[in-house]
């Protein structure tokens, strides 16, 4: 065991970078939250007020922005678990020779530059993109769908950006289903679709557990794919933040938004590790 | 046992998961494809070919500045957070301190937080203390977001090594940092590779953050790109993501050959 001065020396230098320029800031943020704004003023002085909390919850333009936050959040974290599965499964179970090029597909999209992905569904959800063209040169349609600055395109661009992240954890969760037991469940006459909803799904439900709330969280907490998809008129909770702090210059109404926003995620993840631990119990 | 019993994916689900994989690689395609187009707007397939689009961002003083101010970003971000984290991490796999479980989810907090949040906290406190648009402000930044990444491969890393084997070192005369640049460290170099390339990519990549902290005049590449668009889409944006893309796709092949890299993934 090394000398716990070693110890204060090793760890201090890091401790004191994120005490300084994360916990020192966000705390820093707290006191801004309760003060009033002033249009073209900036912050009362010696005025506080629970004002920008209330009206998180009371004004329908926000309701309706954290509402569709969670929303989506909800439906690209079921579409990430649709998509991803047969996927995972596919990395886990299938041929040897496979595994190492298909690992390397699905991460080379998630390394790869979010404004440069969102940048590629503009070029195919626009009004002129590459899917309207094609639907419209085969005849199918006759106006362009509306595929962007909507829930549509903010749907189909943020799946594909975090269906990489659930595919990781879905496959780490599959390879870890013991195959004895899914061979002991096809041996005592359990059909393959029966095997895999009574052994394999049940026992990859901590890997789904651990995926979904990873997309979920990534999900309601994104700027860069809702603003580029969603354009400047339709928010969600990051791009209504971004707003509050350079159009508006709200500062207090925005440090409000971005606690409950804070909130929001991890509440979601203090939910997830109840969950867990309970399923563990049951064990 | 005949093989559709044994588990293995059947023709259905290899057939949907090879659709997904397609799924997952369309706008990078369709990125690359834009970038070779004659015409000033997107069109696939792209209308004749030119590398008109890669001169003209090559030549931008604008493009050119932004690329070198990510760069710099990122080495210097990922250097920092190496060189802090690794240190961190090995204090606390040396259980040298109390409470290494709450000090290691302090560590993780910057991971947790939704990242615009930290963005607008660190606009406030930059305005502040006058930081706002320095080189020092966007670097602090940029560590804050980048170790979390070097800490947790560090950790992952320095739970397979023996600690015996460094007590050997020590034995047999190395002081302590001996024993680790010569025993542990090579141990654990594979680990760290992964986990700086991740956090070198982070910081490459990151809008959500830096956004909120740039000044006029100095800008990273990714927020130039997300600005830009927002003024309009053409072909330039194309090209000079289509260098990121095969930039990514480069460091990848190589950090794979060099330290199988989907072992860490």
């Amino acid at each position: 065991m090394i000398r716990y001065r070693h110890g204060i020396m090793l760890l201090a230098p890091l401790a004191l970078v994120l005490a300084g320029f994360f916990l020192l800031p966000v705390v820093m943020m707290l006191p801004t939250s309760f003060r009033e704004y002033v249009p073209g003023l900036g912050l009362a002085p010696g005025v506080w007020t629970l004002e920008n909390y209330t009206r998180i919850i009371t004004d329908d333009y926000y309701r309706e922005v954290i509402w569709r936050t969670l929303g989506l959040g909800l439906f690209v974290t079921l579409a990430c678990l649709l998509l991803g599965y047969p996927l995972a499964y596919l990395i886990a179970r299938g041929p040897e020779r496979w595994r190492v090029p298909l690992i390397l597909l699905v991460v080379f999209p998630m390394l790869l530059n979010l404004v440069v992905r969102s940048f590629g569904w503009i070029a195919l959800l626009a009004n002129r993109g590459l899917v309207n063209n094609l639907l419209t040169e085969l005849g199918l349609i006759a106006s362009p769908l509306k595929l962007m600055f909507n829930l549509t395109g903010l749907m189909i661009g943020l799946t594909h950006i975090y269906l990489p992240f659930m595919v990781l954890m879905l496959v780490a969760a599959i390879r870890n289903v013991p195959r004895d037991v899914e061979a002991a469940a096809a041996t005592l006459g359990s059909s393959r679709a029966h095997v895999f909803a009574a052994v394999t799904l049940p026992l990859s439900a901590p890997g789904i557990l651990a995926g979904s709330i990873l997309v979920f969280v990534l999900t309601i907490s994104a700027l860069v794919t809702p603003r580029m998809l969603g354009g400047p008129t339709f928010k969600v909770m990051a791009t209504l933040i971004y707003d509050e702090y350079m159009q508006l210059l709200d500062w207090p109404s925005g440090s409000a938004l971005s606690f409950a926003l804070t909130f929001m995620a991890i509440g979601v993840i203090w939910l997830s590790s109840r969950l867990t631990r309970n399923w563990a119990g049951m064990a | 046992m005949s093989r559709a019993d044994d588990g293995s994916p059947g023709f259905g689900v290899t057939v949907a998961a090879l659709a997904v994989v397609v799924f997952l690689q369309v706008p990078v395609i369709v990125v690359v494809l834009a970038a070779f187009s004659t015409t000033s707007y997107l069109t696939i397939p792209p209308q004749g070919v030119t590398l008109a689009w890669f001169g003209k961002v090559l030549s931008d003083p604008t493009y050119l500045a932004a690329i070198r101010m990510s760069l710099i970003l990122a080495f210097g971000s990922t250097a920092i957070s190496l060189v802090l984290g690794v240190a961190a991490a090995y204090a606390l796999f040396r259980k040298a301190l109390p409470g290494a479980e709450a000090i290691t989810s302090f560590l993780m907090a910057p991971l947790i937080l939704p990242a615009v949040v930290i963005g607008v906290a660190l606009l406030q406190y930059f305005s502040l203390t006058g930081l706002r648009g320095s080189l020092f402000s966007l670097l602090m930044a940029h560590v804050v977001i980048t170790a979390p990444y070097i800490v947790r491969s560090a950790l992952a890393s320095l739970s397979g090594v023996d600690l015996a084997t460094e007590e050997a070192a020590r034995v047999l005369g190395a002081n302590g940092l001996e024993a680790f640049r010569l025993v542990t460290l090579p141990l654990i170099l594979p680990g760290l590779v992964a986990g700086a390339l991740f956090a070198f990519i982070t910081s490459l990549d990151n809008v959500p953050v830096t956004i909120f902290l740039i000044s006029a005049n100095q800008t990273t590449l990714p927020v130039l790109i997300f600005t830009s668009v927002e003024m309009g889409v053409d072909p330039s944006i194309a090209a000079v993501s289509t260098l990121l893309i095969v930039g990514t796709g480069a460091t990848l092949l190589i950090a794979e050959r060099w330290s199988g890299f989907h072992r860490f993934v």
